[in-house]
């Protein structure tokens, strides 16, 4: 375990949960939750509400649990027409996708496995943040299994930006860049997807015959900054996918920033990156 | 056979030049008219090249692919530019019409045709070529590349096919082996050419890309010419029709192979003083209906009262498939009407006196412009040719109003002498007379002619040889 | 009167050439043309922004006269950025810009780009290669939160993040 250090940055409070296979934190500002005494119990509520939108879509969409809609699907016992409207809206979702990173992000597994794990992250955080956001919470940090999505500023009425670390891959104890979200800034949601990493969603991609896993992947890590975690979440996946040719395609087609580390650590940035 | 004199009314003097023209300012109007459709002309051909310099075009030059690409592109905007002049010189637009006259727009129109064709296929090729050296291909491959990969371009190579095709029928060897009405179907694929051409013109290249004020220019000059043509040959046409409501009431034979149709109608006093100018006729009846025929009246609408019910005459010859039916036209028959159309009428005139020659059929526009044109009795001199008194059509009207109006009238009848050229009939050409003969201040005069081209052309090399000069000469052509 | 509409047409049509003209001078022209070539060689080379292009052949980009290689001229300049001409190509203007270090270049980037759609291309924002020293550094005590690969419960415990919630718990 790290030893902790001095907290020098602003008071902050910090309220984790496992789901999805993953660990889930929730961080605001030591002052956004007011009243010194419901202020605690109130976060504790945010807290327990995030919680269920995540189990709520772990339970349907986990194929890791025999008994969810996803499992269901993939050994045959539903036929997607039968499925629930959320499937359903969330198949259409990453289907569109698909589309647009041009086969870089696909859905389906190569064995015809419906896997919209891919997806489902980012629309979890996407929904807990509404959550929070309908119970006046108006400025936390939500980070899931490193994909993080803020609102508001870790200094309330500051205007300062949360700063997001992006971890190295090659060592993951230390840091590779910081990047400011929120705050002044359009971007607040950032994801960072690997090649090395758990959920296999990264399968062959679209274009450029890569066989599944981290062998043949151009990039070992692409972390990509944009205004909604949705997007921020399937534009790393399709980029650690695909390559160059979706990275540029992502940097034309959409109003983010890329962090993405090559096999031999070498860097490429957009301009948000730079120091 | 005889020239028949018959002078003017005793008393009447005829007038000295040094009197007062009284169409010296319409006449001067009409040629400044002229003159801006010439400027207009050619500052759109400039404007359409100025279009591409503004956008920094000029700095294609630098090398030699962009050379050639930017070679192509004036060429397709001159080209382009061009064809969209020609479509409103035909689209019957009544200041051209009133300016020039319809039949030296459609001359013009066709002299058109060839350097369009020509700007075309080089803006075609050398764009080809310029891309392609752009990208290192050879130019087929690059025409290949385009049609496949550029969205648009296919639809461009297609009115490419399309213009050829046009063109190619519409040169006078090849016009004459079909019918013309084959040669008609092919020149309307000119609207199927013009606008599969528009697509690539707005989305490739750049120059009308979205946001450019380019954009707004060359799209409103397309959908200028698109609404002239739209509503002068078709909407006006119509609204004449209905606005009339010709029908026929009688067709009456005045000579062998003539006969005069009248036609009972609405409003016609709004096509009285048309003088000689020519309406498109079109008889509703099967068979007869998708032939347009070109014919002015030959006299003034007759009105019966005041709401402008009446009825007009035209008087035709039985040339041609499609006149030779006309005579066995019924009653009753419906008839749609566009115009009128042309220069051979009062707009035209510029000075004082006036002299009409007339042969053959061509002596209706003759009569309809000597009942309306004005003029001082004395000043107006009028010629009739045929080969004999029974081919002076409306002989007896015309006597009555040249007698009326106090207009000089002579019968020329007899054939021409053989192995010389000359309008004129064996007797006259042999005691030497020329046009000047029979109206000495013919360089003061309008002349006006109609009649068979061949004819008609030796009447304007005398009017020419005695000094009449290109704008008194008004020459209406039939064979257009 | 013909020399009246022939005069006065020339008189108009020169204006509106020299009007067009001169309106073109003041449309952002190219720097000093490139005399090297190599088109997409070190760095992203991604200045193909065609989409649907199927080979690399669309809209290379670098000047015209391309020859492979540098040549004398690049090589003689040791160190500096060079804009090349604006080239028209099937999809509309396409200009690149090279850094040229040490008589190698280091770097190419696309000025003017346009896709199929001639829609201009979001090139401003293109990823290129960053140094480590370059980015925004960071230390673990001046962020709030950790971004990076999904790591399951257990890698969590020893991670940077675990840590951070650790502090703020």
């Amino acid at each position: 375990m790290q030893p902790t250090s001095e907290l020098v940055g602003p008071a902050l409070r910090a309220r984790t949960f496992g789901s999805m296979g993953t660990v889930i934190s929730l961080t605001v500002p030591a002052g956004a939750v007011p009243g010194a005494a419901g202020g605690e119990a109130k976060l504790d509520a945010a807290t327990a509400a995030v919680e269920r939108v995540f189990a709520g879509l772990d339970e349907t969409f986990s194929l890791y649990r025999p008994d969810s809609e996803a499992s269901r699907l993939a050994r045959g016992e539903l036929c997607l027409r039968d499925s629930s409207a959320g499937m359903r809206d969330r198949y259409a979702d990453a289907l569109t996708w698909r589309l647009r990173t041009e086969g870089a992000f696909s859905p389906e597994r190569p064995d015809g496995v419906l896997d919209l794990s891919g997806l489902i992250k980012g629309y979890a955080i996407g929904q807990a943040g509404e959550a929070l956001r309908s119970r006046g919470i108006t400025d936390w940090c939500l980070n899931a299994g490193g994909d993080v999505l803020v609102t508001g500023s870790p200094v309330p009425g500051s205007g300062a930006s949360w700063a997001a670390g992006v971890v190295d891959p090659l060592d993951r104890s230390a840091l590779l860049a910081a990047y400011e979200l929120g705050g002044p800034g359009t971007r607040c949601a950032l994801a960072t997807s690997g090649s090395a990493e758990r959920g296999d969603h990264i399968w062959a991609a679209g274009f450029g015959a890569r066989t599944a896993g981290s062998s043949g992947a151009e990039f070992v890590q692409v972390s990509v900054a944009a205004a909604n975690i949705v997007t921020a979440d399937v534009l790393a996946t399709a980029i650690v996918a695909g390559g160059t040719a979706m990275l540029h395609r992502a940097t034309d087609g959409w109003e983010i920033d890329v962090l993405a580390v090559r096999r031999g650590g070498e860097l490429l940035a957009t301009p948000g990156f730079r120091a | 056979m005889n020239t028949q004199l018959l002078t003017n009314r005793p008393g009447v003097r005829r007038s000295s030049g040094g009197a007062v023209n009284p169409f010296r300012a319409q006449y001067r109007r009409r040629l400044l008219r002229a003159d801006l459709l010439t400027v207009l002309f050619w500052a759109s051909l400039a404007g359409a090249i100025a279009l591409w310099l503004a956008d920094g075009g000029a700095a294609g030059f630098s090398t030699p692919a962009g050379s050639f690409t930017a070679l192509g592109i004036v060429a397709g905007l001159a080209g382009m530019d061009l064809v969209l002049l020609m479509l409103l010189l035909a689209a019957r637009i009544p200041l051209i019409d009133q300016t020039v006259g319809h039949d030296r727009a459609l001359e013009f129109h066709r002299k058109l045709g060839k350097p369009a064709l020509y700007l075309l296929l080089a803006h075609g090729i050398l764009i080809a070529i310029g891309y392609g050296m752009a990208e290192g291909l050879d130019p087929v491959s690059e025409s290949v590349a385009l049609w496949v990969l550029v969205p648009d371009m296919w639809l461009a190579y297609i009115s490419m096919l399309l213009f050829i095709a046009v063109v190619v029928t519409s040169l006078v060897a090849v016009r004459r082996r079909f019918p013309y009405e084959f040669w008609y179907a092919v020149h309307l694929l000119t609207y199927a050419a013009v606008l599969t051409s528009l697509p690539h013109q707005f989305s490739v290249g750049g120059l009308f890309a979205e946001g450019t004020w380019q954009r707004w220019y060359w799209l409103a000059l397309c959908i200028a010419t698109g609404a002239a043509l739209l509503y002068y040959r078709v909407v006006q046409p119509l609204v004449a029709t209905f606005r009339h409501q010709l029908t026929v009431k009688r067709v009456v034979r005045v000579a062998p192979g003539v006969v005069s149709i009248e036609m009972s109608g609405l409003r016609l006093d709004e096509l009285a003083g048309s003088g000689g100018r020519f309406f498109i006729w079109r008889f509703l009846a099967p068979g007869l209906w998708w032939h347009p025929h070109p014919f002015s009246l030959s006299a003034e609408p007759v009105r019966f009262d005041a709401a402008g019910q009446g009825t007009l005459r035209i008087t035709v010859r039985n040339l041609g498939r499609g006149s030779s039916q006309l005579a066995s036209l019924k009653p009753g028959t419906k008839v749609a009407v566009e115009g009128p159309y042309g220069l051979f009428s009062t707009a035209a005139r510029s000075r004082n006196h006036v002299v009409m020659v007339g042969a053959g059929i061509g002596i209706t526009p003759v009569r309809a412009l000597l009942e309306s044109t004005p003029f001082q009795p004395g000043n107006a001199t009028v010629i009739l040719r045929g080969h004999s008194e029974s081919e002076l059509y409306l002989g007896e009207e015309i006597l009555d109003l040249c007698r009326r109006r106090g207009a000089t009238l002579f019968h020329l009848t007899g054939s021409r002498p053989a192995g010389i050229r000359t309008w004129l009939p064996e007797h006259a050409a042999r005691a030497g007379h020329r046009l000047a003969s029979y109206h000495p201040n013919i360089t003061d005069a309008d002349v006006y002619v109609c009649g068979p081209s061949a004819w008609a052309h030796n009447v304007l090399e005398d009017a020419r040889a005695a000094g009449v000069r290109e704008d008194q000469i008004h020459y209406e052509r039939f064979d257009w | 009167m013909r020399t009246r509409a022939a005069v006065s047409a020339a008189l108009a049509s020169a204006g509106i050439l020299i009007a067009g003209w001169q309106s073109g001078l003041h449309v952002a022209d190219t720097g000093s043309s490139v005399a090297s070539a190599a088109a997409g060689s070190t760095g992203s080379s991604g200045s193909s922004g065609t989409s649907g292009s199927a080979g690399a052949s669309g809209s290379s980009g670098s000047s015209s006269s391309s020859s492979a290689g540098g040549t004398t001229g690049a090589s003689a300049k040791a160190v500096g950025t060079y804009a090349g001409s604006v080239v028209q190509t099937r999809f509309g203007s396409v200009q690149v810009q090279i850094t040229v270090q040490a008589g190698k270049i280091t770097d190419v980037t696309a000025l003017q780009l346009t896709d199929a759609e001639r829609k201009s291309v979001q090139i401003s924002n293109r990823a290129a290669p960053l140094l480590r020293t370059e980015v925004l550094a960071a230390q673990s005590a001046d962020v709030q939160t950790i971004s990076g690969a999904t790591v399951t419960s257990d890698a969590y415990l020893n991670s940077l993040q675990a840590a951070l919630d650790a502090a703020n718990l």
